[in-house]
């Protein structure tokens, strides 16, 4: 081990949502005064707007800390943090091979959740040294040694000594910086070895190309070289290599076997530099590359089409700009009668979905339309042929379908035990396999189940979290797909099928769905000056039938003394009402009725 | 010599009812003062309407009959005085029952005004209150009884419908009492909840009939009334043979008015606007014009593809509704052929009658023809415009 590789610490923290990861990451950046408490605004690290207010992490950051310790030396921290979301659990794995250690921050009233195990375990796969943290220690219901006992028990790490804080009040913050320093083992690798680093995130920047960050595992990175992305095959001259400094990228002469920094080689996409690839140099680098290398695959589907279709280039032009951050977003464009023209678009989970939705709104200022998500299926034709289907307009007849399969989940629910029974009435609801349970301590169990994704893309989280006061918490992983009952569910306004309002559903759920659904597009369809009758039809066959009555009553009976601007007004805000809605056929619907139909648990 | 519709508002009441969303004030005290504004304000305006002949003139409320009998008919001498007033020009004054004596009326008459206009309401005492209104029914007949005797020939009586408490039943008996009165001309008002009343306050709490029921309240009116003799030739408006109010056609046939007096709306060469809504804002106005008073609230010329969305609205709120060859003849352009998407379907729905010159809304059709007419014309880039250069707030 070299000199400089034992002043160097790598590592990440990881929590479940809301445990206090970017408080605490706040804290450690305000003790080695890498910023001072004036000069830093809140949470550093979560620097768009949507993170903050969702309190999560959506893209991995790093950032470069000096910390001076009581031997007298500095070191180099590397904090990576890593997002918090069981969408990303892919990157999360790849930012945390990029350490050597992990704090795990757990809520000291709260105790370990969902994906404080899931990252554990994720964690503990990576060979990480696990540092636990209890935090918010000042909360009125703080439970230390319970939280710490939880810890034992449930994940199997000592934890009797670990650091008690509140990275709120800032309690015990110099003893977590110790634990980095002492329990984190120093990054190994050879200097003089052929080059081996691990992307673990990139972004894009309109001056730099793609900044790509970076974990050297051996060799040494520095501008001149001729690199090559291994699993994409790209090559790049590299410009730049420095670190992470809080303030900005800082630049620096080398970046060797053990640090933590980035690169950039004036990329253009972020396709090229697809997080957990490998890099090497193109003369005398390795043959090897990194293990633990996925394309990220998109799980969910949905169409997005502008509200008013003049906006769709702006819509492509917004997708694109997205797509430079985000090489997961996937999306071509499509067609429906209904919506005119959109694009399909592929998404990690629901929440990066949201997330697309929000930031396209919020940042693009589009307004847009979502239509029902939707997960692969994978038919078996009667002739054969396999299809992988992720929109209901493309869904075989039913005659010719040999065998319809649907991705499957292994979901794992932590829930205080007074929940329990609504939870298990929710995962039976939606067609749950029952696998175990579990009792964390006394007052909290863990349950696993196999549940259909299409069920879980369905608000299953909304309805989880209503089902436990929002204190039970999920993730989940993909296991492939499974045969099953599915059939394809047409909504017909005036006798029309809408097709961006299909969707394929499980057979026993198909009359409760059909009648939810054309309840809430009763709801939600404006009356007009012909009553619409609102259908849920399979096949040919209607299973559920609504009627939107007809407009009565429009009139402006007094056009009083001559104020006929007033009356051109009202009849101007009734017009601009009226563009909103979209015409399907002959009938006029708000664009919020097809959110409407997508949020169906009360 | 061009026409002129002429209006005056006094912006006085008793009592504010709770569905009323126009300008007005509860109290006397600033009566004195704005009269002698508004006589200001004839002789400011003397001058322009000079090439006008004025054929209808119009003193509505608020409560014109609060303001005291000699400061009415000095008004109506200083319009004489100021305006070139035809001799068989129309001259209506609004009446609320029991705010109006034997004596206001007799020197009304005596002034030249030769039409009155007496919010009746409902017959039903129950709904009057329900409404806030201060008369009963009988205030009402007494009051229509004593202008009969005052002399005045030309009676137009406001009947409401879709009023809180109101049943098909009630409202037939108020049709049958209010048409045994033999007015000459009958409104009939379908009572609107505005946002900004008192009522759009509790608007879900009301008693208010439902849409089916008020729609078959409207078909029997129409049909009662026929029966009766009245002809209807507006959304809301009834009358006997010759007695259509004159002043309102100038509304719906896109010709000049001019409306002085707070939040009075003009429509006078070519450019609408209207004074500011405030009585205190507006007499100062008067009083020290050169002071940077702004007297103007809305105020904006009319752009000829403007003038064609206002002539199609408003002459389909009429019963004879649009004259294609006058449309072409005063646009030149082909009615049937710019809604030629739209037409056939509202015809073959029942929502408009192809009539003999062209095209006019059926009960059905006038029933929803805010929602048919905000599909067929576009005034927001106009409007916009509008702002944009003139300056409406």
């Amino acid at each position: 081990m070299s000199d400089r590789q034992k002043r160097i610490r790598n590592f990440s923290i990881i929590a479940h949502i809301d445990h206090g990861k970017s408080t605490l990451a706040d804290r450690l950046l305000e003790n080695t005064q890498t910023l001072t408490s004036r000069e830093m605004e809140d949470q550093v690290l979560d620097n768009m707007d949507l993170e903050r207010e969702r309190g999560i992490t959506i893209k991995a950051r790093a950032v470069n800390l000096q910390y001076k310790a009581e031997d007298g030396e500095t070191y180099s921290l590397n904090l990576i943090d890593t997002p918090g979301h069981v969408d990303f659990n892919y990157e999360v794995s790849r930012s945390l091979n990029a350490c050597d250690g992990a704090l795990l921050v757990v809520d000291a009233s709260q105790g370990i959740e969902a994906q404080t195990l899931a990252n554990a375990y994720l964690a503990i796969d990576a060979d990480l040294e696990i540092v636990p943290v209890v935090n918010k220690i000042d909360l009125p219901a703080a439970d230390p040694d319970r939280v710490r006992a939880e810890i034992e028990d449930v994940i199997g790490i000592p934890a009797e000594d670990c650091p008690c804080i509140s990275a709120k009040t800032g309690v015990n913050i110099p003893d977590v910086l110790k634990r980095i320093v002492t329990d984190v083992p120093a990054p190994k690798g050879d200097e003089n070895a052929p080059l081996k680093c691990l992307i673990f995130d990139s972004y894009y920047d309109s001056y730099l190309g793609v900044v790509v960050y970076v974990r050297v595992f051996d060799g040494k990175l520095k501008a001149g070289q001729r690199i090559r992305m291994m699993n994409t095959g790209a090559e790049f001259d590299v410009i730049e290599v420095g670190y992470m400094a809080p303030f900005g990228l800082q630049k620096a002469t080398e970046l060797a076997a053990g640090e933590v920094g980035y690169i950039t080689a004036s990329i253009k996409n972020v396709r090229d530099t697809q997080v957990g690839d490998t890099i090497t140099t193109v003369e005398n680098g390795i043959t090897e590359p990194l293990p633990g290398f996925k394309q990220a695959l998109p799980m969910v589907y949905s169409g997005i089409y502008p509200e008013d279709g003049a906006k769709y280039d702006d819509l492509r032009d917004a997708l694109e700009k997205l797509q430079l951050n985000d090489a997961s977003l996937m999306f071509e464009p499509e067609t429906s009668a209904a919506l005119g023209f959109g694009f399909r678009c592929g998404f990690l989970g629901l929440l990066h979905m949201e997330i697309i939705q929000e930031r396209l709104e919020r940042e693009f200022n589009l307004d847009i339309i979502t239509t029902a998500p939707s997960v692969i299926y994978k038919i078996t034709k009667t002739d054969g042929e396999v299809l992988y289907i992720d929109n209901p307009s493309n869904y075989p007849d039913q005659g010719e379908i040999a065998e319809s399969a649907e991705p499957m989940v292994k979901a794992n629910i932590i829930t205080p035990t007074e929940y329990v029974g609504g939870i298990m009435d929710l995962c039976q609801d939606r067609r749950g396999i029952f696998h175990d349970m579990k009792y964390l301590d006394s007052t909290r169990a863990e349950l696993h189940y196999e549940l259909p994704l299409n069920e879980i893309v369905y608000d299953f989280f909304d309805a989880l979290k209503s089902r436990s006061r929002g204190y039970a918490s999920l993730d989940y992983e993909l296991i492939g797909h499974k045969p099953s009952k599915l059939v394809k569910l047409d909504i017909l306004l005036n006798g029309e099928v809408v097709d961006a309002l299909s969707f394929i559903v499980h057979t026993d759920k198909a009359y409760g769905r059909g009648r939810k659904i054309a309840e809430k597009l009763k709801e939600n369809i404006p009356r007009q000056l012909f009553e619409v009758p609102v259908q849920a039809a399979i096949g040919g066959k209607v299973i559920a039938r609504e009627t939107v009555k007809a407009l009565r009553k429009d009139v402006l009976a007094k056009c009083y003394g001559g104020d006929i601007t007033r009356k051109k007004k009202l009849l101007e805000k009734q017009k601009e009402g009226k563009k909103k809605m979209r015409k399907l056929g002959s009938v006029e619907v708000t664009p919020e009725a097809f959110m409407a139909v997508l949020k169906l648990d009360e | 010599m061009k026409r002129l519709g002429l209006y005056l508002h006094f912006p006085f009441c008793k009592n504010k009812c709770a569905y009323c969303d126009f300008y007005s004030v509860v109290g006397y005290d600033k009566v004195e003062k704005y009269m002698d504004a508004l006589m200001l304000q004839c002789e400011d305006y003397s001058v322009s309407c000079e090439p006008y002949a004025i054929d209808s003139i119009f003193l509505g409320g608020g409560t014109p009959t609060i303001v005291p009998q000699k400061q009415m008919c000095d008004l109506v001498d200083c319009i004489y005085d100021n305006f070139n007033v035809t001799v068989d020009a129309e001259v209506t004054i609004e009446a609320n029952p029991a705010t109006v004596t034997q004596g206001q009326l007799k020197s009304y008459v005596k002034a030249g005004i030769n039409r009155l206009s007496i919010g009746a309401q409902s017959a039903c005492n129950n709904e009057l209150k329900a409404l806030s209104r201060i008369h009963t029914f009988e205030e009402f007949e007494h009051t229509f009884k004593m202008a009969r005797k005052a002399g005045f020939k030309n009676i137009n009586i406001d009947l409401m419908y879709g009023i809180p408490e109101q049943t098909m039943e009630s409202f037939k008996k108020s049709l049958k009492e209010i048409v045994s009165l033999d007015a000459e001309h009958i409104s009939l008002y379908n009572l609107k909840i505005e946002d900004s009343t008192p009522f759009g306050a509790i608007r879900d709490s009301l008693p208010l009939p439902d849409e089916d029921v008020e729609f078959a309240m409207y078909e029997y009116a129409i049909d009662y009334l026929t029966r009766k003799g009245y002809v209807q030739y507006e959304i809301s408006n009834f009358a006997k043979k010759g007695y259509e109010c004159k002043h309102n056609m100038k509304y719906w046939t896109c010709q000049e008015y001019l409306g002085l007096g707070t939040a009075a709306h003009s429509y006078f060469r070519n450019t609408r606007f209207s004074f500011i809504k405030d009585i205190d804002s507006f007499v100062a106005a008067i009083e020290d014009p050169d002071n940077g008073n702004v007297i103007t609230d809305e105020n904006y010329t009319i752009s000829p593809s403007e003038r064609v969305g206002e002539y199609i609205m408003l002459s389909l709120r009429l019963n004879r509704g649009i004259n294609i060859n006058e449309f072409k003849r005063l646009f030149d352009m082909d009615f049937e052929k710019m809604f030629e998407d739209l037409l056939p379907a509202y015809v073959g729905s029942g929502f408009m009658d192809k009539t003999a010159v062209g095209y006019a809304f059926t009960p059905k059709g006038m029933y929803v023809s805010n929602y048919i007419l905000s599909s067929m014309l576009e005034f927001s880039s106009e409007i916009d415009k509008n702002i944009a250069n003139g300056k409406d707030k």
